[in-house]
């Protein structure tokens, strides 16, 4: 279905009446290199132009695996079709778009962060890039859980990966199918994983149907050697409102 | 029980602060009257486990992993929940029922727990989630992990809302502790999310599956 001219019509059914309408402005790129109407949620997405600040870039508190990894995965997206996403400290900077109209969700909160990007100390919180792959698909997610995100001593915390695992699978459903809200998620603990250590996490969507999108995810050590999580996720999809201009 | 002296100094975060909103110090007062006769108790909760129970996993993850847990990396290392200004991100309290074998937390979710705009990300309500259930297995059962963690989301939840996450043992099989939860509005009109987990007692030296 080719929507070029972002059509506004929303398909609730019964989800209508829970969900707000915030004010956010578009970040629109009609003209980007993508073709089809999949590719525009991607120029929706990944703006050409940012002043903002991308969170998903190599810095000092970077252990060796990931930067080798994250290298290994660069090289993927010149040559077999990968794209690294960028992490902006907010959600609202990523989809330049509404959430179908409904009860109005009031927007004066001030700063608000995305729940992965609240600690904006380097190295202290989450460190993680996503990686994904439009033909089969699929992500992958370098993770690197900082002091902050301590559990068990010396390891990290469950919720804290779950977090990373939810807000990979929820990039990932946007971009496979227009996956919006977590519906039911599951995760099977294997093995703790230690402090700042990394972890790898590959995603595959596997079904969508009945605005349902479906997919599992498994988290290792970067010689796969060690598995930490099994998880899978079903997300609800939402065809998302371009705001009218004011 | 004896305390050591580093909890002493340490601070309590489950008590009210200035970020706390009229529903949560309501729920608050509600349950810290329910502990007058002694059937609940308020948890204390620190940004850092203190001396002894790090003693305790010590002994139980030593036999699993070889790597010892550095006291430097210890030392910097912060409980994830407890790791926001106040009211920026998780504000919470948690009452036990010893008789019920349930426990109860007060969340309020603030603004650096975002997901989709206007509302608490889906990862941020399964740590409080985890943090929970956790608790009332811990409760039981002593040092614990989670091995499974199964969160159906029925309704998002708006930022800085307040919440109810009412947990409870439901059995007890050898080292497995099965403990659910539902999270509700403060007038338990609204049903937002639903939970299963297990969690396992930890032997020294024996592995997680």
């Amino acid at each position: 279905m080719i929507r070029r001219g972002f059509q506004v019509a929303a398909r609730l059914g019964h989800h209508r009446g829970l969900l707000g309408a915030p004010r956010i402005l578009p970040r629109l790129n009609p003209a980007s290199a993508f073709g089809s109407s999949t590719d525009s949620v991607f120029s929706r997405f990944l703006p050409e132009k940012t002043e903002l600040k991308d969170d998903a870039l190599p810095n000092a508190s970077w252990c060796l695996d990931m930067l080798c990894l994250y290298q290994e995965f660069l090289e993927k997206t010149k040559s077999s079709g990968w794209i690294k996403l960028p992490s902006f400290k907010s959600n609202r900077d990523h989809i330049g778009l509404n959430l179908p109209s409904g009860l109005a969700v009031s927007s004066d909160k001030g700063d608000c962060r995305i729940f992965t990007r609240c600690i904006q100390v380097e190295g202290q919180g989450f460190e993680y890039v996503i990686f994904f792959q439009p033909s089969r698909k699929k992500s992958v997610c370098l993770f690197q859980p900082g002091p902050y995100l301590e559990g068990p001593p010396g390891f990290t915390h469950s919720g804290s990966l779950a977090a990373m695992m939810d807000e990979t699978f929820s990039k990932t459903a946007f971009l496979a199918g227009e996956g919006v809200f977590t519906l039911s998620f599951n995760i099977r603990f294997k093995n703790l994983i230690p402090m700042s250590s990394l972890v790898v996490m590959d995603i595959e969507v596997g079904k969508i149907e009945d605005q349902k999108l479906y997919m599992s995810c498994i988290a290792h050590s970067r010689d796969q050697q060690t598995v930490y999580t099994k998880s899978s996720g079903v997300f609800l999809q939402l065809q998302l409102e371009e705001e009218s201009p004011q | 029980r004896s305390f050591s002296s580093e909890e002493v100094i340490l601070k309590d975060y489950s008590v009210p602060n200035p970020s706390w909103n009229k529903d949560l110090r309501l729920l608050f007062d509600q349950f810290m009257e329910k502990c007058e006769d002694g059937s609940w108790k308020r948890l204390p909760s620190y940004k850092r486990i203190p001396a002894e129970k790090i003693q305790d996993f010590k002994t139980h993850l030593l036999g699993r992993n070889p790597k010892f847990v550095k006291e430097e990396q210890l030392s910097q290392t912060q409980l994830f929940t407890r790791s926001f200004d106040d009211g920026l991100g998780f504000e919470y309290v948690m009452f036990y029922s010893d008789v019920e074998k349930r426990m109860v937390c007060l969340f309020q979710g603030g603004p650096y727990l975002e997901g989709p705009p206007g509302f608490v990300h889906g990862g941020a309500i399964a740590t409080m989630i985890d943090s929970t259930v956790g608790m009332c297995a811990l409760m039981a059962g002593g040092v614990v992990v989670t091995a499974n963690l199964n969160i159906n989301y029925k309704r998002p939840i708006p930022l800085c809302s307040v919440v109810m996450i009412n947990s409870q043992l439901d059995k007890v099989e050898g080292r497995k502790f099965f403990v659910s939860c539902n999270v509700q509005s403060v007038d338990e009109k609204t049903l937002y999310s639903e939970a299963t987990s297990i969690f396992i007692k930890l032997n020294p030296a024996k592995s997680l599956t």
